[in-house]
């Protein structure tokens, strides 16, 4: 629930516009409208099944990213293995991940425990399950206004993972898109703030484009309320071509990116 | 502007992490927040190797594209007091690290707003490096500064903004990250910020509103694409305009915002108006005609210089009249004789010499085309008679 908010300076922006446009007072209602939303030809192209998860993987993989597809029956014990290899590949020493039932299921904090690697799992007393309730203090604040140590262990700890391991609510495959309903255990911060990212998800959570995405964004959540304060659609790994028109990956978010779809 | 330093006040911010925001260069927040002692970091790549160099944005998209791996080297080695080596890859772990501990630091985001969604509430960032979602994420408070067009109805409507904008702007199918916030930080989550504040900004847009011509304006989703197809843009840079927008875009949506036809109404002839940015832009937004209407505009109000119109005002009543016309023809052959030499002009008087200046004009024929048309027409038909002349050439025509 979130609190509601105020607002200032409405009337006399309203009534400029409508002065604007040749009316007396601002309109009470949404006018109609003949269209609405992307082409027919366009929301009418359903991909099904396997198609999906080839699309996906093949604009996924576009992008550098990996992909990963197993079997239910397989799932917890390919994924460990899965997971332990993307850590040695980058010396990988602390992750972290939703507090997800899914991604719990799993049982990935054991199976990384055999090569030492911590994992934080998202939720307030995170950072003392993982033994890194001291752990996130910033080399790099000097001098600055000390507002970092001040926040949660949580935060901190985050900071210092490598590697963030998340379970997306949906995936889009004409654009190879996660979508990250983002509240409570399934924080913002661990698909932003690591080096690598870990996206495992099934089969059926895969639609075509981007509107289906929200359409479950919405049945999930119907009420203004319950809508959750951040909706991450994540395509690759964070880019940037800002020095030369030069393609450079992982500028400030993860820049290795991996996907894991579970088929059943 | 007073709204947002109320806030930094109320926080008693020093540092403020920056998204990309063009309408807070509009307003030159920047230069108010530093006037005030408060420190605003820009944190996408480029609009931090600007603010190292205290430059402007030369592109919407790729605001430090007339910048070179050197030159970027060189303000890196300023800040760090150690030198790099001109590669990418050095030069993006180097701001990748200093970026991280401000968005770790700041006391506020700031960030612009690509789309806001009525139906939410929601505003809308999108990034590929990501700086705009850690700006989202990580500091207590954070300030959206939205102009007031960006607003799109529905979800569905969004759909069709973020893929046309991903494409138009870098080619790519969709932008890497897309947030969507609805509010604060809720119950239960264990990051995101206290408080998020909306700033919606008119600075000219509503005077659009209503407008028979431009207010399709008002349509631009800030794509870019009609800057890089532009060649007048392309050949001058951004930086030429002198503008916060710049390129065909920028050479409409100026004179617009600030009402200003004198000064910034000049970028609209800062154009070939070969329709190149019409046919990129993917709103279909006619700056190619809203460039013509503006320099009407501008001819209108008496603001281009008092020769300009004689010279256009004697060159309408000459052409709109037969007579006139072939009696200007005609003088015009004899007035020119004093300045030919071997049959060109070398240099002409003013205003004609800063033409000649770097190449000759050819002499003007004692017979016009007109003059000669009618036995023009005569050959033709011979010619069509005669079966086509050999090879296609014709015969030169003997003054
Ligand atoms: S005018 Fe059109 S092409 Fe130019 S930036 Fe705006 S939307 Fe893009």
């Amino acid at each position: 629930m979130t609190k509601p908010g105020t607002m200032m300076g409405k009337e006399a922006f309203m009534q400029n516009i409508a002065r604007r446009l040749g009316r007396s007072e601002p309109l009470r209602e949404a006018p109609a409208r003949m269209l609405k939303g992307v082409p027919e030809f366009y929301r009418d192209r359903k991909l099904h099944g396997d198609e999906l998860v080839e699309e996906f993987s093949r604009n996924w993989m576009a992008l550098s990213g990996k992909v990963l597809l197993v079997s239910e029956a397989e799932a917890a014990v390919t994924i460990g293995a899965y997971a332990r290899e993307i850590c040695k590949e980058h010396g990988i020493e602390r992750a972290a991940r939703w507090d997800h039932p899914e991604l719990n299921k799993l049982g990935l904090d054991e199976t990384l425990a055999e090569d030492g690697i911590a994992v934080l799992p998202w939720r307030p007393d995170g950072a003392e399950i993982a033994g890194l309730a001291d752990g996130g203090a910033n080399p790099d604040s000097s001098g600055a206004a000390g507002n970092w140590a001040r926040r949660s262990a949580l935060l901190r700890a985050a900071e210092t993972c490598r590697l963030g391991i998340v379970w997306p609510d949906v995936a889009i495959a004409n654009t190879a898109t996660l979508a990250l309903f983002s509240h409570g255990g399934k924080g913002r911060s661990v698909s932003l703030l690591t080096d690598a990212l870990l996206a495992v998800f099934r089969a059926d959570q895969l639609v075509t484009r981007m509107g289906e995405a929200f359409e479950r964004f919405k049945a999930a959540h119907p009420t203004l309320e319950s809508m959750p304060s951040s909706l991450n659609l994540i395509t690759g790994p964070s880019r940037s071509a800002d020095i030369e028109n030069d393609l450079t990956i992982g500028i400030h978010g993860p820049g290795k990116v991996y996907a894991v779809i579970i088929r059943p | 502007m007073k709204t947002f330093l109320s806030i930094a006040e109320r926080h008693k911010a020093k540092l403020v992490a920056k998204g990309k925001s063009m309408v807070s260069e509009e307003i030159h927040l920047n230069h108010h927040l530093e006037e005030r002692g408060i420190e605003a970091i820009e944190t996408d790549l480029g609009e931090y190797i600007l603010q190292l160099a205290r430059e402007t944005p030369s592109h919407l998209i790729i605001p430090a594209i007339h910048k070179n791996k050197s030159q970027i080297a060189a303000l890196f080695e300023e800040d760090a007091g150690r030198p790099f080596e001109p590669e990418t890859k050095v030069l993006a772990a180097y701001a990748r690290q200093k970026l991280r501990n401000y968005f770790l630091e700041a006391d506020i985001g700031l960030t612009g707003c690509n789309f806001g969604v009525a139906e939410s509430g929601s505003i809308t960032l999108v990034s590929n490096e990501g700086n705009g979602r850690m700006v989202s994420t990580l500091p207590k408070v954070h300030v959206v500064v939205m102009g007031m067009e960006r607003l799109v109805p529905t979800f569905e409507d969004l759909e069709v903004v973020l893929n046309m904008l991903a494409r138009s702007a870098t080619g790519q199918k969709l932008t890497t990250y897309t947030s969507i916030l609805t509010g604060p930080k809720q119950e239960g989550d264990l990051d995101g910020p206290e408080e998020l504040h909306v700033i919606i900004l008119d600075n000219g847009r509503s005077n659009q509103l209503g407008d028979p011509i431009f207010q399709e304006v008002l349509n631009c989703i800030r794509c870019a694409a009609c800057l890089n197809v532009c060649p007048v843009y392309r050949h001058v840079g951004g930086h030429t305009y002198g503008t916060v927008y710049s390129g065909p875009i920028g050479a409409v949506l100026t004179p617009l915002l600030q009402q200003d036809m004198k000064e910034a109404g000049t970028l609209a002839y800062a154009s070939s108006l070969c329709g190149a940015c019409y046919e990129a832009c993917p709103v279909k937004i006619p700056l190619h005609d809203m460039l013509v209407h503006l320099r009407h505009r501008k001819v209108k109000m008496k603001l281009t210089s008092l020769p300009e119109r004689i010279a256009f005002k004697s060159y309408a009543t000459m052409f709109g009249n037969i007579t006139l016309y072939k009696l200007a023809t005609r003088s015009a052959y004899y007035a020119q004789l004093p300045l030919v030499r071997e049959g060109k002009i070398k240099s002409g008087p003013p205003p004609l010499s800063g033409w000649t200046q770097s190449r000759f004009m050819p002499m003007l024929p004692k017979r016009s085309f007109r003059d000669r048309w009618a036995e023009l027409q005569q050959e033709l038909a011979q010619r069509k008679t005669d079966g086509a002349a050999p090879n296609g050439t014709r015969k030169e025509e003997k003054r």
